[in-house]
């Protein structure tokens, strides 16, 4: 993916995140290691959508959580706009913050139940404004809060309420409000639908799409669910145990998935469709994801692949382009 | 699946009192399910979807709750009427009940043998051993890796997906003739989700037991299920075959709901360049605090209608593989409104 760091918004270079696992109450001695994330590569270009998907654990929120530097990395580089982040001294990054904002999960527990809606959208802007990075007077600030209110599907008239007052549908509007609020570049979208309905969920993705455009955003989107993923973005890595093992635009990662465990993944995915429902024939894995606390000296995928070979025990194989905008890493393909 | 019905739900109403004011949890549910049927129960969160399997097992904790109205045929006796003692026998052994969350389910201080074995004593009256090595053979069947010695594991040595497949086993070991499954597989990865739903399709196979699929997840439901109950705001308002619901819905709800669904096989029409805008129903679920005689969906309705604002709409037959119903004013022909 180097080739492409250039115009690159957001490059990530051999990323990890390892957590130890520690032992004893008063001494404590480091017993081993979580490999959360264990060397990704990534990059996103201005504008684009890049979707990061996987099964719980494989390390998707900590890629996220290390880009916007609120966990620091173990080892490699998160560069933004060129610039590594974790150079940056702190006020560097404060400025460079700015750029790149988050919406979380969790549209309950991210937002502080004692603060008005209002507030919890222009906490951002004050704190910026009273450190003089950006010229706002306080009725500036409230006239943009309504009006970004407003954009996001909520009437300004919900200004003084609370977080509790709201649904989860709601409460997700207003994450997005937030984050939207310093005119960001880049939105890293950590499992933004994930909570919520059916029914809510596609007004919350219409509601990303078009915030999209009009402000010409990048996302960093992160979800579980495939078929959300494929909706919402233009590129699509999937991560398996702290990497990514395929990358490739949406429709090509539909038609013509290349690493066993993308194949098992898509052929997993219940399709709302009896007809095909029953045509498929799905691949089902044998076991559970392995603990990120063993170290793999092949494959990681190795154990639960259908097409494991002696090959993958020995090493590891690396992410390549196995077709033009198609990389995987896995042995069956010659460049990995 | 035959044409014998083994349960029958008539007019299940079942209300929480609540400092609010009174919740209608279930309005007036009805529905029937046969010998070998897998039955779907659809609805997004707060449909009273759990609270209608919860009732049919009495399970629903009084006070604040209570079933206030409705009959539960099974083998011909009312399960609301009758006596605690006679339920509780049938728990478990007849109708057993599977639930989302594997780890808050299960005992965590029992070992799971124990915990398997427990029906079979109280259902069959095996002795001890007879039903550890019962608990064993079911281990094996649902595909844990070295059961003798996983038998005396405890839950939290099992992960998610194993936790699951414990579930299903304590479940079946009795060959219930209904089963009665609450997301069973929200909690877990697509791929764990995978197997599970392919143990539950293949184990429930074996011994035509009927099941009641409860979930929010459209696909599960036309992967694994032979009809579908729509549940919105505490009433069922389409049953149909799975085909014809898919196919063709009736309910604008059930139309909504399919069409706001992201599909992994839609990519290549979602396209390069921004994909097409998906269908999003506007609004958002009633509150169920005194709910008016009205229909529930009409102010998410894009083709609501005077009536549709003052009173709830009555039950329309229709042509169907299987029994079809939908609630709706749309289908009620236009002398009878």
């Amino acid at each position: 993916m180097n080739d492409s760091d250039n115009d690159a918004l957001l490059a990530v270079r051999g990323l990890k995140v390892h957590f130890p696992i520690e032992k004893g109450i008063v001494f404590k001695r480091r017993v081993g290691w979580v490999r959360a994330v264990d060397g990704v590569d990534l990059s996103v270009r201005k504008g684009e959508a890049l979707g990061l998907v996987g099964e719980s654990g494989c390390g998707k929120s900590t890629t996220a959580m290390a880009i916007a530097q609120l966990q620091s990395a173990t080892e490699g580089q998160v560069l933004f706009e060129g610039r590594n982040l974790a150079a940056l001294s702190p006020r560097e990054l404060r400025r460079a913050r700015m750029n790149f904002q988050i919406v979380f999960q969790d549209p309950y527990s991210s937002l502080d139940p004692r603060i008005r809606a209002a507030d919890i959208i222009a906490e951002p802007l004050r704190i910026y404004a009273r450190r003089g990075i950006i010229a706002m007077s306080d009725a500036e600030i409230m006239a943009k809060t309504l009006s970004l209110m407003e954009r996001c599907g909520l009437s300004p008239s919900f200004a003084t309420r609370y977080p509790h007052e709201f649904s989860g549908g709601q409460r997700q509007r207003i994450g997005i409000a937030r984050a939207l609020a310093l005119g960001p570049k880049l939105v890293i979208a950590d499992e933004p639908v994930s909570a919520l309905d059916v029914s809510i969920q596609s007004q919350i993705l219409n509601l990303l799409k078009d915030l999209q455009k009009e402000f010409e955003l990048t996302f960093l989107f992160i979800a579980h669910d495939l078929a959300v993923i494929e909706y919402f973005c233009t590129k699509i890595a999937v991560m398996y145990l702290g990497r990514v093992v395929e990358t490739a635009d949406s429709a090509t990662l539909y038609h013509r998935p290349l690493h066993p465990y993308t194949k098992a993944l898509l052929s997993a995915v219940p399709l709302p469709d009896p007809r095909k429902e029953r045509q498929r024939r799905r691949i089902i894995l044998k076991g559970d994801v392995p603990s990120p606390s063993i170290e793999h000296r092949g494959c990681p995928f190795r154990e639960r692949c259908p097409e494991a070979m002696e090959r993958c025990a020995l090493s590891a194989p690396k992410l390549a382009s196995a077709e033009e905008g198609h990389e995987v890493s896995c042995f069956l393909f010659p460049n990995s | 699946m035959s044409d014998e019905s083994i349960l029958r739900v008539e007019g299940l109403v079942t209300q929480f009192r609540t400092e609010y004011g009174l919740v209608k949890a279930v309005d007036g549910v009805s529905f029937e399910l046969r010998r070998g049927e897998t039955l779907g129960l659809v609805g997004e969160s707060g449909c009273g979807k759990s609270v209608t399997n919860l009732s049919i097992l009495k399970l629903i904790q009084s006070p604040p709750g209570k079933i206030a109205g409705g009959r539960v045929i099974f083998q011909g006796r009312d399960l609301l009427a009758a006596p605690e003692e006679e339920v509780r026998v049938l728990r478990g052994k007849n109708i057993s009940m599977i639930f989302q969350d594997p780890l808050t389910s299960l005992n965590p201080v029992l070992r799971v043998s124990v915990q398997i074995a427990e029906a079979l004593q109280l259902h069959h009256g095996l002795g001890k051993r007879e039903a550890k090595a019962k608990a064993i053979e079911m281990l094996k069947l649902i595909g844990i890796p070295d059961p003798e010695r996983r038998a005396d594991d405890y839950p939290h040595q099992f992960s998610g997906g194993m936790r699951q497949r414990v579930m299903i086993a304590m479940a079946l070991s009795c060959d219930p003739d209904i089963l009665i499954a609450d997301e069973p597989t929200t909690a877990l990865d697509v791929t764990i989700q995978a197997q599970i739903l392919d143990l539950i399709k293949n184990l429930t196979a074996r011994n035509k037991t009927a099941v009641i699929m409860i979930t929010h997840d459209l696909g599960v439901v036309a992967g694994m299920c032979d009809s579908i109950c729509v549940m919105y705001a505490g009433r069922i308002v389409e049953r149909a075959s799975v085909d014809d619901l898919f196919y063709d819905p009736k309910h604008p709800y059930t139309r909504g709901l399919l069409d706001s669904i992201p599909r992994v096989d839609r990519a290549a029409a979602y396209g390069r360049d921004g994909p097409e805008r998906l269908y999003s129903i506007p609004g958002s679920p009633p509150s169920l605090v005194d709910m008016p005689d009205c229909c529930p969906f009409h102010p998410r309705c894009a083709h609501a209608m005077d009536i549709c604002r003052s009173s709830y709409p009555p039950e329309t037959r229709l042509e169907g593989s299987a029994p079809r119903t939908v609630n709706c004013w749309l289908h009620v022909e236009e002398k009878r409104r």
